[in-house]
């Protein structure tokens, strides 16, 4: 399977000429983001089965996407509508461990949702992360409306909108699609197929085995990326980002991808995947691969590599230990914020 | 004020609030070039241009969908979905996204945004052109929910949506787009949202309406008043939030509630008007719950008499506004109803009491000494007055301020619950002659000695009859002089409770180291043991007890 996989991206994933390679500094924070996203992710499985917090949901192989579209973006300035297992751009674009895990716990201090939403259901104003719901792929229609709506008011900030391959076959996308191409709206979409809408298979899903291809019935150009290569996810998140702020209209990125663990911590993947396949796709793990081709380019050191795994871990252990020792919500705050104002 | 019908409102609103507001824009199908298939959007897109008037594609799901995502962005989208029959395909952006975005980030986002949509039959359109879809949409909490029926709401509350920082859904009744013309305020004009309005007053029945069905129950408002009816009519305007208040306070005049909708019968909106009667306003109705509503059918056909018979009208408004007039609820806890009779019964009172009744019955012996000494000394006064002091009056204004000390004895066994009475009614049978006169004495406990008296009097005034008087809410029985040592009183239906007087008889007693004759008497108190207890019997009889022996009778007369 993974051979075919690898003739497609061979075949598309070409960075255009116009996209300027990352800077050592920007390399660095990229795997940083990534390294930081999975040692929180490994951490939150580790606490759901140790019977702590309410819901894990796991992003292992999905970080080079998170950690590539968030370096092409303007972070903060740019919206996004993240995939829920877009955990590494969150980190990017500036919620902190202690944020993740308060969501997490559930805490009065989570800021994405105050106590109110499961686990990865991210949202920041402030950040320009769109508030994310539980229904998929329903984010993505909103974040064509913001990108229109930022177009009317004279910005020319770009919306990222990412979903993952089961969301794709859902009428919401097409709609999203049309509507954006129609009015040249300033978004890009970020399929992120994992080949496996929890427990069916792609097969089942699509009678295309490329979303990429869908783009071409929307008249906006479509590539299918590996999405466990930091770089190749940025080349075309760069690209397809200077296309919509430059008022040519979105585009569509597939970033093919593996997600390691089960679906949620309330599935089981051993009753739809064979352990063979997951672990040859352990062999394509983004991290040590972003981590070798650094090596090798001289932008991290093995010492660099040491600090930072030091550095990680310890902001991973401060965040769960101040986490779990934060304040619930007060049970009356479950009245607050239905409306503005106390109208009923 | 100029005079324009409701759609010219809709259009006035929407005009103004484009030009006064660069964040307002309007999108959906055909409202561009065409104007919108009722015109709503007629002159907006010349005036404001393609980007703020946006013609969608004929796909609902994403015009909800990208409107909350304008919303969130900080513009203030007015989407329209042509009929109200096609909003489902958007109901997971309108409630699962829309209505909880500030909820579920905890107030870090909103999403202020508006969705217009055509509603309600009339028009011979069918299943999917005449649907009512507010009981889907106003058990969203997070939505606000408008359904203006004049063209002056339709504006002001239309320039109150758009302003507004929550989601709302504005529901235009098709048929008063041109039916109803009415003036509408120049200027500002906004109403505020969640008040209702009393469209018509009224005194005998208030009725709760919206949209179209509002004129039609101010039509048949109308035309009961040369009946003599008088109908309070309001206008809801907002169904989410609910003006509860303005309901609440008509209730309290009027006693009697009509609900009107369009919509179909079973969960429809009508259904949290009744609950919010029986939850607040039980106590002041005299009439049970009544609402005019489609029956639940699957859909509005399109035939002319299958669509007539089904929808709501005055006519059927008037008719069952008539029929809520002359019904009356038989037990409410409330001193200022009158009850009426019970339904016929297929037995006489005294079978019931028996097959149906679990009894037990207690006994206290009273001194009547300072009764009788307060009757000597009193009753050339009363007679100068024309009132007969007898004991029974003594007994009866005991037994009222025991029923008011202990109103779990002034009730009745309704099978699931107990009914207890808000006024104290005494079912009184006495003797005159070899002849028993009954009649019930209303609002008792209001009563003074001299009122009792009075009662009494007028009771043996009457004709005898062989039957019981239907009511009350206890009997008394005082059978005089020539009654028996002691007897059982039987329990009434609708009655927890009865009290025998027995005969005044003279017996000697110890007084301060004498013997003295004393007038005494034995109360008999029969319960239904479904409800009282002997505990609480005894209680019951002690109170009567002290009341009557209290020695200084004349201070508390």
């Amino acid at each position: 399977m993974s051979t075919q996989i690898d003739k497609q991206i061979d075949a598309q994933a070409t960075a255009p000429a116009e996209i300027a390679d990352p800077t050592a500094e920007e390399l660095r924070a990229s795997y940083r983001w990534m390294l930081l996203s999975r040692h929180l992710d490994e951490r939150m499985w580790q606490l759901i089965r140790q019977g702590k917090g309410h819901f894990a949901v796991p992003c292992g192989g999905h970080e080079a996407v998170g950690a590539g579209y968030a370096l092409a973006i303007r972070r903060g300035y740019d919206y996004v509508a993240p995939h829920y297992r877009d955990l590494a751009a969150m980190l990017a674009i500036g919620l902190t461990p202690r944020d993740v895990l308060a969501n997490f716990f559930a805490r009065a201090a989570d800021p994405s949702t105050h106590g109110r939403q499961p686990y990865a259901h991210w949202g920041s104003h402030r950040l320009h992360i769109l508030t994310l719901q539980g229904p998929q792929p329903n984010h993505v229609t909103h974040g064509v409306g913001v990108a229109y709506g930022a177009k009317l008011q004279g910005e020319d900030s770009v919306t990222f909108i990412a979903y993952g391959d089961g969301g794709a076959q859902k009428g919401e996308v097409h709609e999203a699609m049309n509507f954006a191409s129609i009015h040249r709206v300033p978004c890009v979409f970020c399929c992120e197929n994992n080949l496996y809408t929890q427990s069916v298979p792609l097969s089942l899903e699509s009678a295309v085995s490329t979303i990429a291809d869908r783009a071409a019935a929307y008249g906006m150009p479509g590539v299918s990326v590996d999405g466990m290569d930091l770089l190749a996810v940025y080349r075309a998140a760069a690209a397809a980002v200077v296309r919509a702020r430059h008022g040519a209209g979105p585009s569509l990125i597939e970033a093919r991808v593996y997600r390691y663990r089960s679906n949620t911590s309330n599935d089981d993947d051993t009753r739809y995947r064979s352990r063979a396949e997951v672990e040859e796709w352990r062999t394509r793990d983004p991290i040590p691969r972003c981590r070798a081709e650094l090596l090798a380019k001289g932008v991290l050191t093995q010492d660099d590599i040491d600090t930072l795994e030091a550095e990680v871990a310890a902001a991973v252990d401060d965040a769960v230990a101040w986490a779990e020792s934060t304040a619930d919500p007060a049970p009356e705050d479950a009245l607050l914020y239905t409306y503005a104002e106390d109208v009923l | 004020m100029p005079q324009m019908t409701v759609i010219e409102a809709i259009r006035t609103a929407l005009t103004e609030e484009m030009a006064s507001d660069p964040r307002v824009l309007v999108l959906g199908e055909d409202i561009g070039t065409l104007g919108g298939v009722f015109r709503a959007t007629e002159g907006l897109l010349e005036r404001y241009g393609p980007e703020r008037v946006v013609d969608t594609p004929m796909a609902e799901l994403s015009i909800a969908g990208i409107a909350v995502g304008l919303a969130m962005k900080g513009l203030r989208p007015v989407a329209e979905i042509q009929f109200a029959d096609f909003i489902h395909a958007a109901a997971d952006h309108i409630l699962g996204e829309a209505a909880k975005i500030r909820y579920r980030s905890g107030g870090d986002w909103s999403c202020p945004l508006v969705i217009r949509t055509a509603y309600g039959g009339g028009f011979r359109g069918g299943p999917y052109h005449s649907q009512s879809v507010e009981a889907f949409y106003t058990h969203a909490p997070g939505l606000k929910v408008l359904a203006p029926s004049t063209p002056a709401d339709a504006r002001g509350l239309l320039l109150a949506a758009i302003r507004d920082p929550d989601p709302v859904l504005f529901l235009e009744h098709k048929r008063t787009y041109r039916l109803i013309k009415g003036e509408v305020p120049e200027g500002d004009g906004v109403v505020p949202i969640g008040r209702a309005t009393i469209a018509r007053p009224g005194t005998d029945v208030t009725v709760v309406s919206y949209g179209m069905m509002l004129h039609e129950a101010l039509a048949a408002a109308e035309m009961l008043r040369t009946e003599g009816i008088s109908i309070e009519v309001i206008d809801l305007r907002s169904l989410l939030p609910l003006d509860r208040a303005t309901i609440l306070e008509s209730l309290s005049r009027t006693g009697r509630f009509c609900i009107v909708h369009e919509d179909t019968r079973t969960m429809g909106f009508g259904a949290e008007l009744a609950a919010l009667a029986a939850e607040e306003a039980l106590d002041v109705l005299k009439a049970p719950v009544c609402r005019v509503t489609a029956p639940d059918v699957a859909g509005i056909p399109v035939s002319p008499p299958m669509e007539d018979f089904v929808l709501p009208n005055r006519d059927k408004i008037a008719d069952a506004l008539r029929q809520l007039v002359a019904k009356q609820t038989r037990h409410w806890a409330s001193a200022d109803l009158a009850r009426t009779a019970a339904p016929e019964p297929s037995l006489d009172p005294w079978t019931r009491s028996a097959l149906e009744i679990p009894q037990a019955a207690s006994i206290v012996e009273v001194d009547l000494s300072q009764v009788i000494a307060y009757q000597e000394a009193h009753k050339d006064a009363f007679q100068a007055r024309g009132v007969e002091l007898n004991v029974t009056a003594f007994v009866l204004q005991a037994t009222a301020e025991a029923l008011v000390a202990l109103p779990e004895v002034n009730s009745a066994f309704a099978g699931e619950s107990i009914l207890r009475y808000g006024s104290v009614d005494i079912l009184l049978e006495v003797a005159d002659g070899n002849t028993l006169k009954r009649g019930i004495i209303v609002g008792a406990e209001t009563r003074n000695l001299r009122g009792l008296a009075q009662a009494v009097s007028s009771i043996l005034a009457g004709a005898a009859t062989s039957t019981l008087p239907e009511g009350g809410t206890f009997a008394l029985a005082d059978l005089g002089t020539e009654a028996a040592l002691l007897a059982v009183p039987p329990v009434l239906p609708g009655h927890a409770a009865a009290l025998r007087v027995g005969a005044v008889t003279e017996r000697i007693m110890p007084r301060e180291r004498s013997l003295v004759l004393v007038p005494r008497v034995y109360l008999t108190l029969s319960v239904d043991h479904r409800v009282l207890d002997g505990a609480i019997a005894g209680r019951f009889l002690n109170h009567i007890k002290t009341f009557l022996e209290y020695p200084t009778m004349d201070e508390r007369t």
